[in-house]
C-alpha cells in the first residue's frame, strides 16, 4: 500500500489526522485519486452489503462538464481573489465549493433545459437530417469521381499531399515496398493509436 | 480551540457530502484498476462497436490533411470508408472481409485481406500487470473537442523503445475525438484531431460497398483471390532473438506477393499498445540497406542469409534498429 493509498483509506474510514485536509484536497484536484478513492469506497461498501442496486453514474460528470463550460475570465477572477494576509485559506474555498457551485448551475440549467426540450430537439433533428443527406451525397460523389475512371479529380490539378519515406538513398520500388509493407503492419498489428494508422495510409503521396 | 473545532467540523462535513459525490458518480464504473486502462478499453469499444461518421485532421511533419471517415456496425459486422479531403480523394475502405485502397491519381485500386478488429486491444488482467512495467498511465482531467467533453488519458513510456501516447475520448460514448504520439523529446510527432463527429441516428443505414466497380483504366491489385484459408507454410527457423523489453511475438503469416510472387513472411510484435512487424523476403537484385523513416513510422532494413529483413512500426528508430538487427535464421 502506498502513503496516498492510506490517506485514502484514513480519509475514506474518517480516521482522524492532521494530514487529512490535505489528503481532501489532493483528492479535489486529481482524477486519478478520485477513482482510486471511489474503487475503495466500492470495495468497502461491498463487504458491508451497502452497495445500492443501482449506482447513477453520470451525475458528477455533467456537474463538472457545467462548471468546466462556464467562462475562463469568470473562473479566474474567482480563483484569484485575495487571500487577507495571515489568514489561512479555508477549506470552503471556490475549489472546495466547485462541485456544490456546478451542482447550482445544474440544477438551474435543467429546470431550463426540461422547458426547452422539445422545441430544440425538433430543430436538431432538422438539421441534422439536412446534413445526413448533404453528408452522404458528399461520399457518394466522391467514391462516384474515382470509380468512373475517365473523370479526372478536380483536386489532381493541384500539389498533392502525402506522405513519403525519408531514405538515404531513393531506389525504384523502395517507396512502394516500403508503403505496402506499412499497410500490412497496420492491418495486421494491434496498436493502440485511434485512427493514426488509417489515416497514415490513407496520407500516402499517390506519385509514389 | 474553538478554529479547530470548526475546522474540524468543516472537514468532517465535506468527507460525509463532498467526497461522496465526487467518487460515487464519476463516470462509469470502472471493471479495471487502472481507470486510465478503463477509459482506453472505452474508447477500443466505442470506435470498433459504434456507427459514426466524422471530418478529422491529420497532423503530421508540418503537414496537415483533411479527412472524413463514415464507420458502420450493424449485425453483419463492421464498414468503413477513410476519405483525404486535401488533394487527391484517396480513400481506403474496409470491410469483414477487404481492405481496399484507392489511389486516383496513379489509378491504382490494392485489394487486401481486412483484418478484423482493428481498433481492438482487449485488455486482460495479465495485459495490464505487463503494460504497467512499460508504461505509467493517468488520467489529466476533462478538456473540450470538437465542443465535446472529454477525458484525456496520458501514456507515458518507461523506456525508448516506444512513444507516449495522450487519447481525448469522449465523455458520453468514448469515441476518440484526438490522439496525439509524443516522442522521447516530449514532442507531439502525429496527431488526429476531430472537428466534427456525429453517431447515426438509430435505424440510419449506409450503403458502403466494400469494392466499388472500377473502371478499366485503373490497376487492380489483388493481394489475394478471395479464399482467406490459402497460405503458406511459416518458416519457424527466422526468430527474433532479442526484442525490447515487453514486446512478444503476436502473430506469424507467409504468403506470395501478388506482382512479383515473391514469398514474404510477416512476423507481428506487440507490447500491448505499440506494434512493429517484421517482412522477411529473398534478396532481389540491389537492396537498400538501413534506416528509413514516415512521420512516427520508423523502418530498419538487413540483408541476412541472402534475404532482406525490414522491421517497421511505429516505434522509435532505436526499437526497429534493435529489432531488425536481432532478427536471425537457425537452420534446424
Amino acid at each position: 500500500m502506498t502513503d496516498q493509498d492510506e490517506k485514502l483509506s484514513y480519509l475514506l474510514d474518517d480516521y482522524p489526522g492532521d494530514s487529512a485536509e490535505a489528503s481532501l484536497d489532493e483528492v479535489i484536484g486529481d482524477v486519478n485519486l478520485q477513482y482510486r478513492a471511489r474503487r475503495y469506497q466500492m470495495i468497502g461498501e461491498a463487504m458491508r452489503h451497502e452497495l445500492p442496486a443501482a449506482i447513477d453514474t453520470g451525475f458528477h460528470s455533467s456537474v463538472m462538464a457545467r462548471i468546466h463550460q462556464q467562462p475562463a475570465d469568470a473562473r479566474r477572477a474567482q480563483l484569484q481573489t485575495p487571500v487577507q494576509a495571515g489568514s489561512r485559506p479555508s477549506l470552503l474555498s471556490w475549489v472546495t465549493l466547485k462541485p456544490f457551485a456546478g451542482l447550482a448551475v445544474a440544477a438551474s440549467v435543467a429546470l431550463v433545459t426540461v422547458a426547452l426540450w422539445q422545441p430544440l430537439k425538433q430543430e436538431s433533428g432538422q438539421l441534422d437530417d439536412g446534413l445526413v443527406s448533404a453528408d452522404q451525397k458528399k461520399v457518394e460523389q466522391l467514391s462516384g469521381q474515382q470509380i468512373q475512371g475517365s473523370a479526372v479529380p478536380v483536386s489532381i490539378q493541384l500539389q498533392p499531399l502525402g506522405t513519403r519515406w525519408k531514405v538515404e538513398r531513393e531506389m525504384p520500388g523502395l517507396q512502394q515496398k516500403l508503403n505496402a509493407y506499412l499497410v500490412n503492419h497496420t492491418e495486421y498489428s494491434n496498436s493502440v493509436q485511434g485512427l493514426i494508422p488509417q489515416a497514415r495510409v490513407a496520407g500516402f503521396d499517390s506519385q509514389q | 480551540m474553538i478554529h479547530s473545532s470548526n475546522q474540524s467540523g468543516k472537514l468532517k462535513f465535506l468527507r460525509k457530502t463532498l467526497l461522496p459525490i465526487l467518487i460515487t458518480t464519476l463516470v462509469s464504473a470502472p471493471a479495471f484498476a487502472d481507470p486510465a486502462m478503463e477509459w482506453v478499453q472505452k474508447m477500443s469499444d466505442a470506435m470498433r462497436n459504434l456507427s459514426y461518421r466524422g471530418d478529422f485532421v491529420y497532423m503530421h511533419e508540418n503537414q496537415l490533411e483533411s479527412m472524413r471517415i463514415v464507420h458502420y456496425r450493424d449485425a453483419n459486422g463492421e464498414k468503413e470508408r477513410l476519405i483525404s479531403l486535401n488533394g487527391e480523394a484517396r480513400e481506403v475502405i474496409r470491410d469483414n472481409q477487404n481492405l481496399t485502397c484507392i489511389w486516383p491519381s496513379s489509378r491504382k485500386v490494392v485489394v487486401d485481406f481486412s483484418r478484423k478488429n482493428s481498433f481492438s486491444p482487449i485488455f486482460i488482467p495479465e495485459d495490464i500487470a505487463r503494460l504497467e512495467k512499460f508504461y505509467s498511465m493517468k488520467l489529466l482531467g476533462m478538456d473540450r473537442i470538437a465542443n465535446q467533453e472529454t477525458m484525456v488519458v496520458h501514456i507515458d513510456p518507461k523506456d525508448r523503445y516506444r512513444y507516449g501516447m495522450k487519447f481525448w475520448i469522449n465523455q458520453d460514448n468514448g469515441l476518440m475525438m484526438k490522439s496525439s504520439l509524443i516522442d522521447e523529446t516530449n514532442k507531439e510527432i502525429e496527431q488526429v484531431m476531430f472537428t466534427s463527429l456525429r453517431l447515426f441516428e438509430e435505424g440510419e443505414k449506409l450503403v458502403l460497398d466494400s469494392l466499388p466497380e472500377i473502371a478499366k483504366n485503373y490497376t487492380l491489385i489483388r493481394y489475394h483471390r478471395g479464399d482467406s484459408t490459402v497460405s503458406v507454410m511459416t518458416d519457424n527457423a527466422w526468430q527474433l532473438d532479442a526484442a525490447p523489453g515487453g514486446f512478444w511475438r503476436e502473430s506469424v503469416l507467409r504468403r506470395k506477393l501478388p506482382d512479383t510472387d515473391q514469398i514474404v513472411q510477416q512476423m507481428v510484435y506487440t507490447d500491448g499498445l505499440a506494434s512493429l512487424s517484421i517482412f522477411i523476403e529473398r534478396q532481389n537484385g540491389e537492396t537498400p540497406r538501413g534506416s528509413s523513416s514516415m512521420g512516427a513510422v520508423n523502418a530498419f532494413i538487413r540483408i541476412l542469409n541472402n534475404h532482406t529483413v525490414t522491421a517497421i512500426g511505429e516505434v522509435p528508430a532505436v526499437t526497429v534498429k534493435q529489432v531488425a538487427e536481432s532478427v536471425s535464421y537457425r537452420n534446424q
